[in-house]
């Protein structure tokens, strides 16, 4: 146990200084995820003229945990795979006895560390522009939120290191994942509250692990009514499921390896 | 563990195909090319045996393309054969068991596993949490390889800032960091100059002085396969042409010496001839093969013909004779 804590810590440790080599592009990066916020201001202005049921404050409070969440979400183990796979630098990751998906999982934590303190900012900048938007939810949707973006970001990674196992056949599957986040970007709220979609579409939905990557989270966080026990479960049977079906793609993909490059 | 009398690498007509794309140039191309595709195999290893016992370090030699580097990531568990069977330290390699994986290294010396943007600490750092190396005997492993390799100043510098002499050491120390018994060296001084190339040869020959470890190496530099390596192997278009010791290598395939002339006056290549194979004739100096039963002759016959000043026999170049055993393909 005290080896797995310090090959824990340690991957950790040094991923977290080598994103700080990054910082810069990560502050970028992260501003260039204010999507949600152009959401908000045409969602508040049909607010203003009283065309959807929320008000005002509470969309802007939805968007900003829309916007948490997706910062907290975001991957790229698909983009580090089909590079390694197409440089041949998994070579060195194949030679040490430890799964490479731990690195890859070590690199997405790291950044996550300095990603993190980025975001203060922006959220006082939210606050000055829309003043007592920002409300504490309470402890327990708070931790509920937070359980439900966890669970939403292994779901990523599954999805996004799966699909980065597919180069191994393609040599790069970087443009694949984009089919997924696609799907994100249309039912999983970050357009609007999926409580304002049709019916039928929602019903629907709720079987997918969409609207439970941005909608579950910020719907906790921003106080509107949420089955979360249901959005838990579909996103762990999920997460689950991509979880097992890269270890599939794994097994029979490396047999494809060519090293090429190195 | 491997077995006391069992070999560290046992390869049993091992083979490697490749598939690889065919595509012509140009809009018509890139069209056939997506409708029909077509793919060429690649014959890269083909049918290689060989046992190397413990202890042994070998070179493992030939022209680019020959199959070497794709023999070694067969052997490091990084490809899986296409055909054959092949046993390295008592295990399968494609299967990456860990107990296989601690014991084995892979170095490449166009490649490198160091950490681009941070210290080499930190690389290492990376090594003995993965290899399991308490922190105090990384510590003092981290001191005698960077005092072996007189890298002592360099480790808290980012990798991308080293020279590549240094990078090359740092490389090694990394691959190293976790004593395997089993040495995969795929050009180690590569690029390297003549300094930084004898540096890690003795630092590799002590290593393994020290841990008996085996080693299997390629290189293009002769100098490091006759440094290190007892016996060569040679391989060429897939097939291994020769595996035996390199004095029997230049008994077989060079049945000559080398005779070096420094004339007071300026002779022709034709005259020469007559004692022998000119390899280089430029103004008052000279450069002929000479069979060795026909050496006494041909010397006496040049100190009579030519006002030689001075004149050298030595054995050819172990280059020109792998290379003339590439060139003509021979066995």
């Amino acid at each position: 146990m005290i080896r797995v804590w310090r090959k824990a810590r340690t991957l950790l440790a040094v991923y977290f200084a080598y994103m700080m080599e990054y910082r810069g592009e990560i502050f970028f990066w992260m501003l260039s995820g204010v999507i949600p916020f152009f959401f908000l201001s045409v969602w508040t202005e049909a607010a203003a003229r009283g065309l959807t049921v929320h008000d005002e404050r509470q969309f802007a409070r939805y968007f900003f945990a829309v916007f948490a969440a997706r910062q907290l979400e975001i991957v790229w183990a698909h983009w580090n795979l089909s590079e390694d796979v197409r440089t041949g630098k998994l070579s060195f990751r194949l030679l040490q006895p430890l799964d490479p998906a731990w690195h890859y999982l070590a690199d997405h934590l790291g950044e996550r560390g300095v990603r993190l303190p980025m975001m203060l900012p922006v959220a006082l900048v939210f606050v000055w522009l829309y003043p007592g938007a920002l409300a504490w939810p309470g402890a327990g949707p708070f931790a509920l939120g937070l359980l439900a973006v966890t669970l939403a970001f292994l779901l990523n990674f599954a999805v996004s290191y799966a699909v980065g196992l597919l180069a191994l056949w393609l040599e790069d599957a970087t443009e694949i994942y984009n089919l997924w986040y696609t799907a994100i970007l249309f039912f999983s709220g970050m357009l609007a509250p999926l409580d304002l979609y049709p019916e039928a579409l929602r019903r629907f939905l709720t079987w997918t692990p969409f609207p439970h990557l941005i909608y579950l989270p910020a719907a906790l966080w921003s106080g509107l009514a949420v089955d979360w026990r249901h959005g838990l479960l579909v996103l762990l049977a999920w997460t689950l499921f991509f979880f097992a079906l890269g270890r599939w793609l794994w097994a029979r993909g490396r047999r494809h390896y060519s090293a090429m490059g190195a | 563990m491997a077995k006391a009398l069992e070999p560290a690498v046992c390869a049993r007509d091992l083979g490697k195909v490749y598939l690889v794309a065919d595509k012509e140039p140009g809009l018509a191309g890139t069209l056939r090319h997506f409708v029909r595709r077509r793919y060429r195999r690649i014959l890269a290893v083909d049918g290689v045996s060989f046992r190397i016992e413990p202890g042994e370090i070998v070179g493992f030699l030939g022209p680019n393309g020959a199959g070497k580097t794709t023999t070694l990531k067969m052997l490091a568990g990084l490809l899986q054969p296409s055909s054959g069977e092949v046993r390295v330290l008592g295990y399968e390699p494609f299967e990456r068991r860990p107990g296989f994986l601690r014991q084995i290294t892979l170095v490449m010396g166009n490649k490198q596993q160091l950490i681009w943007d941070l210290p080499v600490l930190d690389s290492l750092r990376i090594n003995a949490a993965v290899y399991e190396i308490d922190p105090a005997t990384a510590r003092r492993r981290t001191r005698e390889f960077a005092e072996l390799l007189e890298i002592e100043e360099i480790l808290t510098q980012p990798v991308r800032k080293l020279s590549l002499g240094q990078r090359m050491k740092a490389e090694l120390m990394a691959s190293l960091f976790h004593l395997p018994r089993l040495l995969f060296l795929d050009e180690p001084t590569l690029g390297l100059d003549v300094n930084a190339q004898t540096a890690v040869r003795r630092f590799l020959d002590g290593y393994r002085r020290r841990r008996e470890a085996t080693i299997l190496l390629t290189s293009h530099y002769m100098a490091d396969i006759e440094a290190l390596a007892g016996r060569v192997m040679l391989i060429h278009e897939g097939r291994l042409l020769y595996d035996g010791g390199l004095p029997e290598l230049m008994e077989r395939f060079a049945p000559y010496k080398e005779v070096r002339l420094e004339l007071a006056a300026e002779a022709d290549a034709a005259g020469l001839a007559a004692y022998g194979e000119v390899e280089e004739a430029r103004g008052r100096s000279a450069r002929l093969l000479v069979r060795k039963g026909e050496l006494p002759r041909a010397v006496a016959g040049l100190l009579a013909a030519y006002p030689v000043r001075d004149l050298s026999v030595t054995e050819p170049p172990l280059e020109e004779v792998i290379g003339r055993v590439f060139r003509e393909g021979r066995l």
